[in-house]
């Protein structure tokens, strides 16, 4: 299990935290084009690389921080501070919806 | 049925022939050298590629057609899921196009002339709470609309179909009731991968195997390298040599934004690690499928005794298929609620595919804002399942240069405009 | 005829203590410390197992965990490796795989066949006719391997274990105990987890003074403070060295799994005896040296009366004299270093008779022993990322590059002599530990906040370990004959350069279309044979073939181990013990257990209506909201203004996501300035909370709130109907519960039956007056318990989820979820008018707008539905058809029998063409019938004006 530097608890299993997803700026509301706005809610960068990510310690000290990862070598970069401007819709959180009865989600093949 | 049909059928009395003479079999499929040129190059030989390819071929008569893959034939997702079938859907659309999946690898042992030992064992998704009740019920409903064999049953009937479920009323999770889906199965998923190969060369489609797509050749695109919005396809660059090429399909699972990335796209999909494992072998004792969504686990047993499981994505987005402790831990704790006598069984191995992950789970087919360059790819979880129909309609869509009717609802450009698959309408759908 | 051997100076068997077993059926006794590969054989049974496919008779191959030809039932348990699992007193144990008899086998006609049941036939055969495929089906799975599931075998008690240790070294021989040791001296907690049933790996079957070694060794280990596991294997190594480990022996369980966050991991897992190929070397009486040389020495058995040992290495000389010591007569001895080999070994089905050489000469023997080379056990490294080289020098294949927490020693890495093994391992056991100590540094500086600890972190220290030799040793693979590469999968090399020609020609495909490697012994035993086979169909080198990745686990794990006792928490309200005394029927909601009713919930409904009823609505999720800018935080997370909200007054609200889809909803109440309740739905107040801590912590963390998720911290419970404020009433002396002081959507904080501190809200999902509180909940039993009491005359009756829910769609109310789905956008639900689009910013605010710009154009649309048959209720989800045709235009979210309108009433999404009150519906039952129902001028069928919660 990856351990995740949360930047309040220390190392913690990364089941004890909730991703959160790729960070990436909210655009402002009152000017916003649905081109940009959608491309907020559903584009992702998800490089084979270094990705800029939210988490969200939810079984520790419940702070949401930023945080470089890896994403083929699982290795973490020196973690920011939190706190950094990093919303995601909460429906479309890795692939598992958070709207209505997320239990019912399963993958199957 | 395989057109120009270059080597010989197989059949009982060929291995009959075979024995007595003591003779090998011909190369399943030619190994060929990359040619400079082709029309259509498919990039990953998974299912779908080799799919797209065999469907260009067989139905429109495009053969000059090249499948590429970094690794080997069916390295991906389609070595890597747990081969099971079925076309119980929520939406009509889904329904319309799994059931198509579903007819296709119905008769292809003889269309394709390899047995790909489709076992039509039914499918059974567990309900343990009310509110998945409902939602089985909706699929049924929706299925039967269709024509599709799908019908929601109480615990005794389930009870009677898997002898070895814990239906009883005091467990932690209780089975209510069950989406019973009789037309559902299992597949050998790697010899829908060697029927389609085979057919496919035999059409004189080349297969390439260790050939990495390095980059994708564009001209007169939106962004500065020419890519992007606007540009026209013109080749591909590979490890083992440059091509040039109209068409190019992304049909990779995993790969497909970085393969996408190469002809300056950005697309709507985050890729996971989809896990799986097998157990060793017992006698056989379950004889359906069985799928329980709130306990992330689905489970059927090969006729070679095995257990196979699977479960839901990994919770982040990563590119590593190392496979994970928690994953066998989990999904053991959830196979023992629902079948407590196989505590005793063993788990042999564990393993680990990547699904390209969409918003609505859905995924994304057709054109893109690249003249040429056509995508197969966000296949989820549930990519398998779709290979056949989606080849068949690839191909349709490449020959034809007009998107078909049965992929319509999954065109990028969906996103731009939020108009959303209703696979996602109700999340307890079961992928 | 026993074939037990005078006592043996390294015997682990005690001769004091014989155990009576079963072997099918038929009474044998072994001795303690047999295993049950050892107990068969001294009672002279030969064959243990017939193969998969040809059903060929199998006897003893490696004698070990990893022996492909030793799985046999115990009991009530299938695949027990019976080449160490240990004999106990009274076990039932019986062969696997055998029609009607081991001795017996019918399949066993399947070897005539064998010509045409190559491998992969099945694909080349049963196409046609299609319909008959399903039988051919039932045939081949009649052939599944292995033993038989009890389905009466009970779930069993299993347990886990959290290991908190610096270094795990997984292998007690020589350098891994050498390793352990120098690890533990160094100040290191150490785990050392040895596969076998005792410590010392291969010195246990050597000279008497190996095994002084390994004892001293042992003790050294014990002295240092070593954790030492038995019995046990580690099954995995994940991300950050998180290692898992199987105990078989823990008391009380059949299999424990431990994990440790290891800081390093040590590798000594040692090297496995690899078969060779040739004609017959899967018969009976052929085994590997190390087999052999368990057998004598450890299990004081002998193998065979005359062998014949095929030698390429120490361990083949070794075994020489163990079986003259041992009374075998030796007929030959061949010499692999010399270019000699085996050509083929034959026999009766019961034992063998015939060796024939690789110079053509013929042996009589019952025994052949191979002693060819050695398969690296690389599983674990593999796992942590590396990807193993072949050198043709000591024909195998060795790591290549491993990652700083993970070292490797022994066999894995080298050759040496017994000391050199050690000196290796104690260097690699000092290395492990100096790394341990950086790694812990560098995990405890992660944490920002914390004072640094001890100052900069120090360098890593480099590998400056004297490496082992690497040892020549003649590539030994495959004779002039064809013979079995996978012993469990049944596939020759034939097989293999069959498949090959065909065009599964590189190993992956190979393995796929033959199975070989994928049986039960995991390819241990039969990787490097089927690479080295594929290399010879290539005409490449075994290097450029390459290997299989090796996946975990390292040794099969059960599921009983894995699921441990599974941790499914259950949440109740103070009062469940109330519940379940008064004739509550449960229902599951979430991790909720809540009572649908208490016997009849029409006439519960009645009773609201009526009279007065209450009920536990404890899981409700309710948030503690603090600070000067929770409107703000209310406006940006609500679609309706909160702005001014008066202190002392309760407002709706619904949630959307950022694409506009409604996700929650609820009531939130201002108590005081800068303190407000929220309220939640059940299964949603945990994303709740965290939805708004992501908005305070990321887009506004500049705004002073406070959120503290209170949902059992208080008990809740709804009192609802006509009598209701009087019931109230008589518990509540200081708030003036008058329809004029406390006015519908409002909210007071009062005491109820002597509790302080509860907040008390009106307003009414069940469509009558009502009053929820939220008392403290160490109370909340106390309250429940007044209000019935206080309430007798008034025929208070407490009342059940079913009857809410009747209620509440009677009332037109909708439920998130269940009314919606995880595409409905807030206008769907009928409450454009609490979108506002004037506020600045609201999430999912720009969606709405769009959507409401376009009308709301293909959106459907919540109606209340009325079946026009009023004794029709039509089942939740079933469809809504455009007249005439199968097109899906709508749904039945919600249907129930009203008892207060004597009728069925539904709730449904329709197409917005159909929403129109007065529109004819037809619906599709879930029996295939269709029926009509009609649309509905409010979502409320009764009381749509609400006079009576105003009440």
């Amino acid at each position: 299990m990856l351990l995740v530097p949360c930047p309040n608890c220390g190392p913690r299993n990364s089941a004890d935290l909730t991703y959160r997803g790729e960070a990436s700026a909210r655009p402002n509301p009152a000017t916003t084009t649905p081109k940009e706005w959608r491309d907020y809610l559903y584009s992702e960068d998800n490089p084979a690389g270094w990705l800029k990510e939210t988490w969200y310690c939810s079984s520790g000290c419940r702070r949401f921080f930023a945080v470089e990862r890896h994403t083929v070598t699982s290795e973490f970069r020196e973690p920011p501070l939190p706190g950094s401007k990093t919303p995601k819709p909460l429906g479309d959180v890795g692939g598992r919806a958070v709207v209505g009865d997320a239990s019912e989600l399963e993958g199957e093949q | 049925m395989i057109g120009t049909n270059r080597g010989p059928r197989y059949s009982g009395a060929g291995l009959l022939w075979r024995g007595l003479r003591k003779s090998n079999w011909p190369r399943v499929w030619r190994d060929t050298p990359l040619k400079k040129s082709y029309d259509v190059v498919v990039v990953g030989g998974g299912v779908h590629g080799l799919a797209t390819a065999y469907y260009l071929a067989a139905n429109h008569g495009i053969t000059n057609v090249a499948v590429l893959d970094k690794a080997y034939l069916g390295s991906g997702g389609s070595g890597r899921n747990t081969a099971i079938v079925r076309s119980n859907y929520l939406t009509p659309e889904g329904v319309a196009f799994y059931d198509r999946s579903l007819a296709l690898y119905k008769s292809m042992s003889a269309d394709l002339n390899l047995n790909v030992m489709f076992s039509e064992r039914g499918h059974l998704t567990l309900a343990h709470t009310d509110s998945a009740v409902r939602t089985m019920r909706w699929r049924a409903e929706v299925n039967k609309l269709q024509n599709i064999d799908s019908s929601v049953i109480g615990p005794d009937e389930i009870k009677k179909i898997a002898p070895s479920l814990d239906t009883s009323p005091h467990t932690r999770y209780p089975i209510l009731a069950a989406l019973y889906h009789p037309p559902g199965g299992t597949i050998r998923h790697d010899a829908v991968v060697w029927a389609y190969a085979r057919a496919a060369d035999a059409y004189g489609v080349d297969l390439h195997q260790k050939t990495e797509v390095i980059d994708i050749e564009c001209a007169g695109g939106s962004n500065p390298d020419g890519k992007g919005e606007g540009a026209k396809v013109t080749g591909v660059k590979t490890s083992k040599g440059d091509i040039s090429a109209r068409v190019v399909v992304n049909c990779t699972a995993g790969w497909a934004g970085l393969i996408a990335g190469m002809a300056g796209l950005k697309l709507p999909i985050t890729t996971h690690p989809l896990q799986a494992a097998v157990t060793e072998p017992v006698k056989v004792f379950l004889p359906t499928v069985v799928v329980s969504g709130s306990l992330h686990v689905y489970v059927s047993q090969t006729d070679r005794g095995e257990l196979v499981f699977g479960a839901s994505v990994d919770p982040f987005a990563t590119y590593d298929m190392g496979g994970t402790l928690d994953f066998t831990e989990e999904l053991a704790g959830h196979v023992l609620e629902l079948m407590p006598a196989v505590s005793k069984m063993r788990l042999l191995r564990q393993w680990a595919g990547l699904c390209d992950i969409t918003p609505d789970y859905s995924p994304v087919m057709g054109f893109t804002p690249v003249e040429g360059f056509f995508c197969d790819v966000g296949w989820g979880t549930y990519g398998f399942k779709a290979g056949p129909v989606s080849g068949e309609q690839m191909a349709k869509c490449v020959a034809d240069q007009a998107t078909p009717e049965l992929i319509a609802p999954f065109a990028l450009s969906r996103f731009e405009h939020g108009m959303l698959v209703g696979e996602k309408g109700a999340a307890a759908v079961g992928h | 005829m026993m074939r037990r051997l005078e006592p043996q100076s390294g015997e682990f068997i005690d001769r004091s203590q014989p155990l009576k077993f079963t072997w099918n059926s038929k009474k044998l006794v072994g001795f303690a410390g047999d295993t049950i590969v050892s107990a068969l054989l001294a009672n002279n049974e030969q064959i243990i197992s017939r193969s998969m496919k040809y059903h060929r008779p199998r006897g003893v191959l490696s004698a070990d965990y990893w022996d492909p030809n030793t799985t046999v039932q115990v009991g009530d348990e299938p695949n027990v490796r019976a080449g160490h699992r240990l004999l106990e007193t009274g076990i039932k144990v019986s062969a696997q795989n055998v029609w009607p008899s081991l001795a017996y086998d019918i399949k066993a006609a399947n070897r005539l066949a064998g010509r045409f049941l190559t491998a992969g036939f099945y694909y080349k055969t049963f196409m046609k006719p299609q319909r008959l495929w399903p039988l051919y089906e039932k045939v081949l799975a009649r052939f599944a391997p292995g033993g038989v599931v009890d389905l009466n075998t009970p779930h069993g008690y299993h347990d886990k274990r959290y290991a908190h240790v610096d270094v795990v070294v997984a292998g007690a021989g020589p350098t891994g105990l050498a390793a352990a040791i120098s690890a533990a001296q160094a100040g290191m907690s150490v785990m050392l987890v040895e596969h076998n049933h005792r410590v010392g790996g291969h010195l246990l079957w050597g000279s008497d003074q190996d095994r002084e070694t390994a004892a001293e060794l042992a003790n050294l280990a014990k002295v240092a403070g070593v954790e030492i596991l038995t019995d046990s294997t580690v099954t995995g190594r994940y991300d950050d060295n998180w290692v898992a480990i199987a105990q078989r022996n823990h008391p009380g369980v059949v299999e424990r799994l431990i994990k440790a966050r290891a800081k390093t991991l040590v590798v000594a897992a040692g090297l496995i005896e690899r078969p060779y190929v040739f004609a017959g070397n899967d018969h009976v009486g052929v085994m590997l040296s190390g087999a052999a040389r368990r057998l004598i020495n450890n299990y004081a058995v002998r193998p065979g009366h005359k062998a014949v040992v095929l030698t390429a290495n120490a361990q083949g000389d070794a075994t020489v004299s163990d079986l003259e010591r041992a009374g075998v007569e030796v007929v030959a001895v061949v010499d692999g270093r010399k270019g000699q080999t085996i050509s083929s070994a034959s026999g009766s089905s019961k034992q063998l008779k015939t060796v024939i050489t690789s110079d053509g000469s013929k042996l009589e023997a019952d025994l052949l022993v191979t002693a060819v080379g050695w398969t690296a056990p690389t599983s674990l490294l593999n796992m942590a990322g590396d990807r193993p080289s072949y050198n043709p020098t000591a024909a195998r294949f060795f790591p290549t590059a491993l990652p700083d927490n993970v070292l490797a020693s022994g066999g894995i890495v080298g050759d040496g002599s017994l000391d050199e093994l050690i000196a290796h391992g104690r260097s690699t056991g000092k290395l492990a530990a100096q790394r341990a100590a950086v790694i812990q540094h560098r995990l405890r500086t992660t944490v920002t906040r914390a004072v640094k600890p001890d100052g900069t972190e120090p360098p890593l220290p480099q590998d400056t370990r004297k490496p082992l030799v690497i040892a020549p040793h003649p590539e030994l693979y495959r004779a002039d004959t064809h013979g079995m590469v996978d012993y469990s999968e049944d596939v020759s090399s034939k097989d293999l350069l069959g498949a090959a020609a065909e065009g599964f020609d590189s190993v992956e495909l190979v393995k796929r279309f033959t199975t070989a490697t994928m049986g039960p012994s995991q390819g241990k035993l039969e990787t490097v044979n089927t690479v080295a086979v594929l290399a010879e169909a290539k005409g490449e080198t075994i290097e450029q073939v390459g290997t299989t990745v090796w996946r975990p686990p390292y040794a099969p794990i059960s599921l009983g181990a894995l699921a441990g006792r599974v941790f499914e928490p259950v949440r109740v309200s103070s009062i469940h013990e109330w519940h379940e005394a008064n004739n509550m029927t449960p229902i599951l909601a979430g991790q909720w257990i809540r009572p649908e009713h208490y016997g009849d919930p029409n006439a519960e409904v009645a009773n609201v209506r009526n009279n007065v009823g209450i009920i536990d609505v404890t899981p409700l999720g309710k948030l503690d909201l603090r600070g000067s800018d929770v409107t703000k935080l209310l406006n940006l997370v609500y679609t309706n203004k909160w702005s001014k909200l008066p202190i002392g007054a309760v407002r709706y609200g619904i949630m959307c996501a950022e694409d506009g889809v409604v996700f929650d909803d609820g009531v939130t109440g201002r108590l005081s300035e800068n303190h407000y309740l929220m309220s939640t739905t059940s299964s949603g107040a945990a994303q709740v909370w965290q939805w708004l801590e992501m908005w305070l912590q990321t887009e506004h963390p500049e705004w002073q709130v406070h959120v503290t998720p209170v949902t059992t911290g208080y008990t809740s419970i709804n009192i609802a109907g006509p009598k209701s404020r009087e019931l109230l009433n008589r518990l509540v002396d200081d708030v003036d519960l008058s329809s004029e002081a406390f006015p519908y959507m409002n909210v007071r904080i009062g005491t109820i039956a002597g509790v302080s501190n509860c907040i008390m809200w009106r307003i009414g999902f069940t469509g009558e007056l009502s009053f929820e509180v939220h008392v403290p909940s160490g109370f909340g039993l106390h309250v429940w318990e007044q209000l019935l009491a206080q309430g007798a005359d008034l025929k208070v009756h407490p009342f059940g989820l079913e009857a809410q829910r009747i209620m509440r769609l009677e009332k037109g109310h909708f439920i998130v979820g269940q009314d919606t789905d995880g595409l409905t956008k807030a206008p769907t639900t009928g409450l454009t008018p609490l979108i506002k689009l004037d506020k600045e910013d609201f999430a999912g605010k720009p969606e709405l707008q769009w959507s409401l710009d376009a009308g709301a154009a293909g959106l459907p649309v919540l109606v209340a539905i009325t079946p026009n048959d009023p004794s029709l209720v039509p089942d939740e989800a079933c469809q809504i058809l455009r007249q005439g045709t199968t097109e899906i235009v709508g749904r039945i979210t919600s249907s129930r029998f009203s008892p207060t309108l004597q009728r069925s009433i539904c709730l449904g999404q329709v197409a917005s063409e159909f929403a129109a009150a007065g529109t004819e519906l037809t619906m599709r039952l879930c029996d295939g019938s269709d029926a009509t129902a009609t649309v509905c001028t409010h979502h409320a069928h009764f009381d749509p004006e609400g006079v009576r919660l105003r009440g």
